[in-house]
This record gives structure tokens, C-alpha cells and sequence, in this order.
């Protein structure tokens, strides 16, 4: 029995990258930002140093965001930020999502 | 309960969190008080030279808490970089405040050399009603909702003072005790933020930074 097919599993086609609640938080705010630090990450989500390191890794992996090594003086602060292409999945899952739930009988 | 939050609340909470940390705060309430001192230097050396000398003062303030959020609230809370949305309309900001500086200059450049006979309950509205829109421009611009209350403490104190003045015989316009008064409010306020943002977020632990 196979469900993976869209008609058969509206669900499928989520992207699972994105759809995982810690990264969708991540996603979220870098959304509506040109970059952040993983300091303002760390605060605003709640995960810890490693978690986010994880998630991070994930995303960046799947070329959805992009970490700019830099520093401040001699403290480092690298900088994330959503590529092109992680910006147009986010839009895409955003849509799907949408769609998805519209299509829920009442 | 679940909280309802769209995009553009979560871009405006996420630029609260960066921004409004007391700071803005205290620079304005120490800036009010050019309004204090330097005017009672002002039978000595003047008011354009009395104003003048506490001008490194405030570059030195100002700077130094620029300097502080730098090396102080931004490794703790974090930093980011705002989309174009708000670039855009902190720049529009930037714009109005140069409009309201010009206003200011070209209103008091009129009282002194061409309206002398106005009352100075007259000159005092003026004053108010600039600082309340400016204060409430500022306030919808930085979506910082404590700048119209600040409008309205400010702006009370040109015409307050001048009823202290007038009835009770304050001296200078009573500006030193209304200006002194908002300015030790703002100070205050932004002081008792800073303090809880700073118990908020503590120092962050180098070697755990990625």
C-alpha cells in the first residue's frame, strides 16, 4: 500500500525540511528579516545552543539558508539569512499548507 | 490559549525586541535637559553660547550609550538586520525629523526677529503642539507606543511651565522644573527597561556560541 503519492496523501507533498515545528519558528522570523544572529535565535525560539545548531545545520544543508561567518571586533557573529531558493520553498510550503487546509471538509 | 500572530506582528515583535531597550529613552529624557541647565547660564554667557557648551555633553552621552548597545545589549539580546519594509519607513523617519527640525528652526527664527509682541502663552502652544507632533510622527514611524505618551508629558511642559511662571513666579518660564520633571520620567523609564532586559537576557556564554 503506498501513500506517497499527492493524490492519495495531500501530506506528501509538504515539504518535511520546513514543516518540522523548531525549523518552521526559524524559518518564520528569518522571513520577515533580512538576517539575524544565532544569539536572537537562540532567545527568540527557546532551543538550546545545540538544537539550533542542528536545525541550522538542516537547513543550510538543504540550501534554504545561508550563514555568513563574521565578527565583531574579535567575538564572532555569524549572520543567517534565507537564500533565494530557501525563500521560494518557504513560500511554496506556505501555499500548499494553505491549500491543504482549505481543502478540509468543514 | 493560543496567541494569533501574523507575519507583519512577528516582524514588529521581533523589531520591539531589538530596539526598545531603554536607551532611546534616556538619550531623549538627557536631552531634555538642555531645557534645565544651560539656562541658567544663560545671563552670563548667552543662550546661544550657554546651549553651546553642553553640546559635548551630548555628543559624549549619546555616543557612549551607542557605544554600550553595541557592546552590551546586542551580544546579549542578539542582532538583526530588518527587512526592507522597516528600512523603509525608519528612513521616512529620518525624513519627518528633519522636517520637524526646519519648522522648529524657522518658527523660532520668526519669534525672535518679527512676532517679539506675541504672548508668550501663545509661543509656550506653539512649542507644545510641535513637540506632541513630532513626539506622535516618531511614536507611528518607530511603532513605539510610549513615544505618544512622552508627546503628551513633553509637550504639557512648555505650557505648564508658563502658568508656573506667570501665577507662582518660577523662574525661566518654569522650564527647569516641567523639563527637569519629564526629563527625570524618561530617564527613569528607560533606566528601569534597560535593567530588566539586561536580568532578561543575560550574558551569553562565548564558548557555546556555534
Amino acid at each position: 500500500m503506498s501513500e506517497n503519492t499527492p493524490q492519495e496523501n495531500p501530506l506528501a507533498e509538504i515539504d518535511q525540511i520546513i514543516h518540522a515545528p523548531a525549523r518552521l519558528r526559524i524559518l518564520l522570523m528569518l522571513y520577515v528579516v533580512e538576517s539575524l544572529d544565532y544569539v536572537f535565535l537562540k532567545n527568540q525560539t527557546g532551543l538550546s545552543w545545540g538544537n539550533l545548531a542542528t536545525h541550522l545545520g538542516k537547513l543550510e544543508n538543504a540550501g534554504y539558508v545561508t550563514i555568513i561567518k563574521g565578527y565583531q571586533g574579535k567575538k564572532p557573529q555569524s549572520q543567517i539569512q534565507f537564500t533565494d531558493s530557501g525563500r521560494e520553498a518557504f513560500r511554496s510550503y506556505k501555499n500548499t499548507l494553505q491549500q491543504i487546509l482549505n481543502d478540509l471538509p468543514d | 490559549m493560543t496567541e494569533k500572530m501574523s507575519l507583519k506582528d512577528l516582524e514588529r515583535k521581533m523589531y520591539r525586541v531589538s530596539s526598545q531597550d531603554g536607551i532611546l529613552d534616556i538619550q531623549i529624557g538627557i536631552m531634555l535637559l538642555i531645557f534645565v541647565f544651560p539656562i541658567y547660564l544663560s545671563d552670563t554667557l548667552g543662550d546661544f553660547w550657554s546651549s553651546m557648551v553642553f553640546l559635548p555633553l551630548w555628543v559624549f552621552v549619546i555616543s557612549g550609550f551607542r557605544a554600550y548597545r553595541k557592546n552590551v545589549i546586542q551580544p546579549r539580546v542578539g542582532k538583526i538586520q530588518y527587512g526592507t519594509y522597516r528600512k523603509k519607513r525608519l528612513k521616512r523617519l529620518n525624513i519627518i525629523i528633519l522636517f520637524f527640525n526646519v519648522i522648529a528652526l524657522v518658527l523660532g527664527v520668526l519669534v525672535f526677529y518679527k512676532f517679539k509682541e506675541l504672548s508668550d502663552w501663545v509661543i509656550s502652544a506653539w512649542f507644545s503642539i510641535i513637540i506632541l507632533l513630532g513626539f506622535s510622527l516618531a511614536g507611528y514611524m518607530l511603532d513605539f507606543p510610549r513615544l505618544y505618551l512622552y508627546g503628551l508629558l513633553i509637550s504639557a511642559a512648555p505650557v505648564i511651565g508658563e502658568y508656573l511662571y506667570q501665577n507662582l513666579g518660577y523662574s525661566h518660564h518654569g522650564f527647569p522644573v516641567t523639563f527637569g520633571f519629564s526629563s527625570a520620567v524618561l530617564v527613569i523609564t528607560g533606566l528601569t527597561i534597560l535593567i530588566r532586559l539586561l536580568m532578561k537576557y543575560p550574558a551569553q556564554n562565548r564558548e557555546e556560541l556555534v
